[in-house]
C-alpha cells in the first residue's frame, strides 16, 4: 500500500516536472473559477458579472497572470457586487480590504493566497484545514493571513446574512446602515473566536512541526486539531456562539484527513520545475533547458504464463527518465 | 568549444537570478541603512494612510455625536489625543517594519555571498 502511493507520488512529480507549464496555469484557473463561482453564489447582487461567461473569461485571465492577481481579482467581484447592492457595504469592506492590503499584506506578498482560499474553504465547510497546513508550511506571521482570511469571509457572510435587513433600510439612513454594518463586524464574537483559535493553531502547528522528534508534523497536526478544538469550545462556553459539536468534530477529523493527504504529496515534495533559462558569453548564446532529475523505481512486475505448458517467469524492470 | 562545467554553473546561476535571486538582487544593490530607511517610510506612509481611512471611518461612525458635541467639546484635547493615537500606531509600526527589513536584508546578502563566490568561480573559469 505505502509502495503504491510512494510509486504515486513519484510519477506526480514526474508529470508536473514534465508538464509544469501546462499544470499550474489549470489549478490558477481552477482555483479562480471556484473563488469567482462562490462569490457570485454568495454575494451575486450585479447582474452583470454573475455570469459564466464572465468568470470564466475573468478565471481563464488568471490563470495566466501572477497568483496575487486572483486576489485582487476576488476583492474587485465581491465590490462591485456590494455596490451594486449598497454603496455603505462596498465602503466597510473596501475600507476593511484596504487596511488588509495596507497594513500586512504588502509585507508578505507570498501569503496572499490564503486570504482567499481561507473564504473559499469556509464555503467548502472545510475551514479547519487551512490553519494547519499553513501552521506545517507557513511562519508564525502567516497567522496573520489567517486572520485576514477570516475576517474577509465573516464580513462577506454579514452582509449576506443581513441583505433582507440593509435592503429594508432606507437610501435616507446612510450613516444608520453605515453604523449597523459596522457594529455587526465589530460585534461578530464567533468571528473572534475563530480569529484566536486559528492564530493559536497556525503557531501552535508550527512550533510542534519544527521541533526535532519522530513524527513531528503529525504530532503537531493532531495538536493542532486539538487546540481548534478546545479553543473554539473555550469560546462558545465564554461567548456562547452556538458551535455544534458534532459538526465541529467531524469537520476536524476531515481536515485531518485532507491535510495528510496534503503533507504526503504536496509539502513533502520538491516539485522542482524544469527551467529555461537564457545567458551568453563572448562566444556563445545559450539557451538551456534544465530538466530535474527524477528516479521512479517502480515495483517489479512478474508476469506468469500459465497457458503455455512450462510457464515462465517474466520480470520486467522500467525506469523512467 | 563547449564547456560543460561552465555551461552547468551558468545555468543554476541564471535560475538563481530568475527566481529566489531577483529579489535578492534588488535588495543587494542598496546599502544596508538605504534599503531598510526606504521601506521604513514606505510603512509609515502605508499607516499613515490607513490611520486617516480608520479616523475618517471613526468620524463618519459617530457623525452626529459630533454635530451635536461639535461646540462643547475640547477640540484641542481632541486634537491631541488623536496625535497621540497616530504616533503610537505609526511608530509601532515602523518598529515592526524595521525589524522584518533587517531580518530580509541580512538573509538576502547571506544568500548573495553564495551568489557572489559562483561569480569569482565562473571568472575562475573564464581564465583558465
Amino acid at each position: 500500500m505505502m509502495t503504491t502511493l510512494l510509486v504515486a507520488k513519484q510519477i506526480m512529480m514526474t508529470l508536473y516536472s514534465k508538464y509544469e507549464v501546462y499544470i499550474t496555469p489549470l489549478l490558477k484557473f481552477i482555483l479562480a473559477f471556484i473563488t469567482l463561482l462562490l462569490i457570485n453564489a454568495r454575494v451575486g447582487y450585479m447582474d452583470s458579472i454573475d455570469k459564466i461567461t464572465v468568470v470564466l473569461i475573468v478565471a481563464l485571465m488568471c490563470s495566466f497572470m501572477p497568483m496575487n492577481f486572483i486576489v485582487v481579482v476576488s476583492a474587485v467581484f465581491i465590490l462591485l457586487h456590494l455596490y451594486a447592492f449598497s454603496l455603505e457595504c462596498a465602503a466597510v469592506v473596501g475600507v476593511g480590504f484596504l487596511l488588509m492590503f495596507l497594513l500586512y499584506l504588502r509585507f508578505s506578498p507570498k501569503d496572499t493566497l490564503v486570504v482567499v482560499l481561507m473564504p473559499v474553504c469556509f464555503a467548502m465547510k472545510i475551514p479547519y484545514v487551512i490553519p494547519l497546513a499553513v501552521g506545517l508550511v507557513g511562519t508564525p506571521a502567516s497567522a496573520v493571513s489567517v486572520a485576514c482570511g477570516v475576517i474577509a469571509y465573516y464580513m462577506i457572510h454579514y452582509v449576506a446574512q443581513n441583505a433582507s435587513v440593509i435592503a429594508a433600510m432606507a437610501d435616507e439612513e446612510t450613516a444608520a446602515k453605515f453604523r449597523f454594518i459596522i457594529d455587526g463586524l465589530l460585534n461578530n464574537k464567533e468571528m473572534v473566536i475563530t480569529i484566536a483559535a486559528f492564530a493559536i493553531t497556525v503557531i501552535m502547528v508550527y512550533l510542534i512541526r519544527r521541533l526535532s522528534i519522530d513524527y513531528a508534523w503529525t504530532i503537531a497536526m493532531v495538536a493542532g486539531v486539538v487546540v481548534n478544538i478546545m479553543v473554539l469550545l473555550i469560546g462558545d462556553l465564554m461567548f456562547d456562539t452556538n458551535v455544534a459539536l458534532l459538526g465541529l468534530i467531524f469537520g476536524h477529523i476531515v481536515a485531518l484527513l485532507l491535510t495528510t493527504v496534503l503533507q504526503f504529496f504536496v509539502f513533502h515534495v520538491d516539485y522542482s520545475r524544469t527551467e529555461k533559462v537564457q545567458f551568453e558569453d563572448d562566444e556563445y548564446y545559450y539557451y538551456v533547458k534544465a530538466v530535474p532529475k527524477v528516479v521512479v523505481s517502480r515495483p517489479q512486475k512478474k508476469v506468469k504464463q500459465i497457458n503455455s505448458q512450462r510457464s515462465k517467469t517474466v520480470q520486467r524492470t522500467r525506469s523512467n527518465h | 568549444m563547449l564547456n560543460e562545467k561552465r555551461v552547468i554553473l551558468m545555468t543554476k546561476m541564471a535560475s538563481y537570478e530568475a527566481n529566489d535571486g531577483r529579489k535578492n538582487v534588488a535588495i543587494g544593490n542598496y546599502f544596508r541603512s538605504d534599503y531598510i530607511g526606504w521601506q521604513v517610510l514606505k510603512s509609515i506612509i502605508s499607516a499613515t494612510i490607513a490611520f486617516v481611512v480608520v479616523f475618517g471611518m471613526y468620524v463618519f461612525y459617530n457623525f452626529e455625536t459630533f454635530m451635536t458635541d461639535i461646540y462643547k467639546m475640547d477640540l484641542w484635547e481632541f486634537a491631541r489625543n488623536i496625535l497621540s493615537y497616530y504616533l503610537w500606531t505609526v511608530g509601532i509600526y515602523a518598529v515592526i517594519s524595521y525589524i522584518v527589513y533587517t531580518v530580509r536584508y541580512n538573509a538576502a546578502v547571506k544568500s548573495l555571498k553564495v551568489y557572489h563566490m559562483n561569480l569569482r568561480r565562473l571568472a575562475d573559469m573564464y581564465k583558465q
